[in-house]
């Protein structure tokens, strides 16, 4: 069945670009549906999606998907009805201008990849962290901090990849203790200024990025991490590290690992949390990110 | 009768009814006293004694019957009067032959015996039960109490020291190992003993887990002998019974475990891999699961990829980039070369 949308100011030539493909798929019932670079703007221009409810995958990534403001109404970008697909396990919005997402989205009961990458989060809606199964969320690249998580965000015990990159962070939550199956853990050029030492209990954690930061120590229980063997990657340069620590990361991450585990550090540690000095400045300019758009 | 005629009748009476004795009288001499022939009776019955027979008790004679009656002891165990050599043992008279041990039935009366919870028991059996309470085990040879390791040679526990090896002739011990010497046969009068060092010689594979022979199959891996049921996966510790097993730095893995915790699992399904594996950036995957992760599509050995975060991007996702964040991968590279291009 073909429904056509009750509002159309959309240039007919790019319809049909979106829609071949999900005729294709409605035809040859492919559970995947790659809608990559297509110039979509809205979910009008993809007719009938929301009812293929046996799709397993949308791949919606370089777009142009946004809220459509109108003289009298707004439509929103994501619609909240996307989480009718309930048998959708990964949804690619990478690189679109979303500001905002459906509450709804977390109640889909398969979703296991999420990536919301290179788009214009300011905020994420209260409740966001109840999705049953999340594995990866990929939110690199978009306006958010601490300040704007919602209160159970780290409530998804699911979660093995958490990509939080070229975000607004200053600080880490140490509710991030609570994600017992993290395995990866990204933090590249945020405004970190101090880690949690909660970030120890992360037993299982064998990627951590957190270079381009603004930190100078490190929790001495991140010693309890196996970051230095061949299964684990820690990338942790530019950041105004205190001179052990920099000199340390001069000869190698695993030279660093061990004297986070020394007593020396704990003290140098110690001596440096009881003699806070006002946190290094931010250095780095942002105002050019495209998430910063308007 | 010259005894009796030279002495004078006058000086002479009868034991029991002290009357003298009439001229020609018959008189009854036993040890020097003397009787009127019908006062030489039993002391009980008052009849003459049968055959001449009497017992003698504390001064009185008696027939042989109610001698038995008054003073003979009756055996513990058959009831019958014991005559002869008694027993007196746990509060009663026994005949030799019937004072025998409660456990074995052996004789008891020239061995000795041990009163045990109240019934009497030979030394060997003594020493047994007391093992028994004990916990400990009895040698089947000399049925001592074996206080440190037995030996279990065809079934029973033995002392250790009363065998020697089959192959060295040196007395054993509790290391000494039994071994069938037609495998597979189940009566075990066939089995030998050896010492550690013989049987270790005789090239029957020993179980790299429990250190025991092993006589049925023969699991060979990481260049050592199992038992079927000892060849197990050293996290789980379930035994791999013929599946599939991974090995790692010695050690040998369940498919699971193996890849829970050498991280083969697919990075977009998170299963273990069963076929062909994918790895790049820290990562495996499954070769059809291999796809960038910004539009989905699927690459192959041969597609390039550019890292980002150790995620792939393909080509056509990295030129998208935004040139502001192209500007500052580059700077990073360029002040931390030590890692793969990104570019």
């Amino acid at each position: 069945m073909n429904q056509t949308a009750p509002v159309s100011c959309i240039p007919a030539g790019k319809m049909s670009k979106a829609k071949k493909v999900l005729d294709e798929a409605r035809e040859i019932q492919n559970p995947e549906l790659d809608l990559a670079d297509k110039g979509i703007a809205t979910f009008e221009e993809m007719p009938g999606l929301l009812n293929m409810i046996n799709v397993t995958r949308l791949t919606l990534s370089h777009n142009k998907i946004q809220d459509q403001i109108n003289n009298c109404f707004r439509l929103v970008a994501v619609p909240p009805g996307l989480a009718n697909l309930v048998n959708l396990e990964i949804l690619n919005l990478f690189n679109n201008c979303i500001t905002e997402l459906p509450i709804s989205l977390s109640q889909m009961p398969k979703l296991r990849i999420l990536n919301v990458g290179m788009n214009r989060l300011d905020v994420l809606p209260r409740g966001f962290g109840a999705f049953p199964v999340l594995e990866v969320l990929d939110l690199t690249y978009n306006n958010l901090s601490e300040k704007n998580l919602p209160g159970n965000f780290f409530m998804m015990e699911t979660l093995r990849a958490l990509y939080l990159a070229d975000n607004d962070f200053e600080y880490l939550p140490p509710e991030i203790g609570q994600l017992k199956n993290l395995q990866i853990l990204v933090l590249r050029e945020n405004d970190l200024v101090e880690l949690p030492k909660e970030i120890g209990e992360l037993a299982r954690l064998r990627e951590l990025h957190i270079q381009g930061n603004r930190l100078t120590v490190l929790p001495p229980e991140i010693g309890n991490l196996d970051l230095v063997s061949n299964k684990a990657v820690f990338r942790m340069e530019f950041n105004p590290w205190v001179t052990p620590i920099g000199d340390q990361l001069q000869v190698g991450i695993s030279h660093v690992m061990d004297y986070i585990r020394s007593e020396t550090y704990r003290y140098v540690y110690n001596r440096h949390q009881s003699a806070k000095g006002p946190p290094p400045p931010i250095e780095t300019d942002k105002s050019k990110k495209i998430s910063r758009a308007r | 009768m010259p005894g009796v005629t030279e002495m004078s009748l006058d000086h002479m009476f009868c034991s029991r009814c002290r009357e003298g004795f009439v001229a020609h009288e018959k008189i009854v001499n036993s040890n020097g006293e003397l009787w009127h022939p019908q006062c030489f009776v039993c002391a009980q019955c008052f009849r003459p004694f049968p055959d001449g027979i009497f017992y003698e008790f504390e001064g009185y004679k008696y027939c042989e019957h109610d001698f038995h009656v008054l003073f003979a002891p009756c055996c513990g165990k058959c009831g019958e009067f014991v005559i002869g050599r008694v027993i007196k043992a746990m509060n009663s008279n026994w005949h030799p032959q019937c004072f025998r041990c409660e456990e074995c039935n052996g004789e008891l009366a020239d061995a000795g015996f041990i009163k045990c919870q109240g019934r009497a028991l030979c030394h060997t059996c003594n020493a047994r039960v007391k093992a028994g309470v004990l916990g400990k085990h009895i040698c089947h040879q000399c049925h001592g109490v074996i206080d440190d390791k037995p030996l279990r040679f065809r079934g029973e526990l033995y002392h250790p020291y009363h065998f020697n090896c089959t192959t060295c002739g040196i007395e054993l011990n509790s290391e000494a190992r039994e071994v069938r010497s037609r495998p597979g046969y189940a009566a075990n009068e066939m089995n030998e003993l050896y010492c550690l060092r013989c049987h270790d010689k005789m090239g029957i594979p020993i179980c790299g887990a429990c250190r025991r022979p092993i006589e049925e199959r023969v699991v060979t891996a990481l260049g050592k002998h199992w038992h079927v049921e000892h060849f197990v996966c050293a996290k789980c510790e379930k035994p791999f019974l013929g599946h599939r097993h991974y090995e790692k730095k010695g050690l040998a893995y369940c498919e699971t475990h193996y890849h829970q915790l050498f991280g083969n699992l697919c990075f977009v399904c998170n299963q273990v891999i069963s076929g062909d594996v994918f790895t790049a950036l820290n990562k495996a995957w499954c070769v059809h699961h291999f796809a960038c992760a910004f539009c989905d599509q699927k690459m192959n050995q041969k597609t390039k990829f550019f890292e980002f975060d150790l995620k792939p991007a393909c080509k056509k996702c990295y030129d998208k980039f935004p040139q502001e964040l192209k500007k500052r991968m580059r700077r990073m590279y360029d002040l931390n070369p030590k890692r793969i291009p990104p570019v």
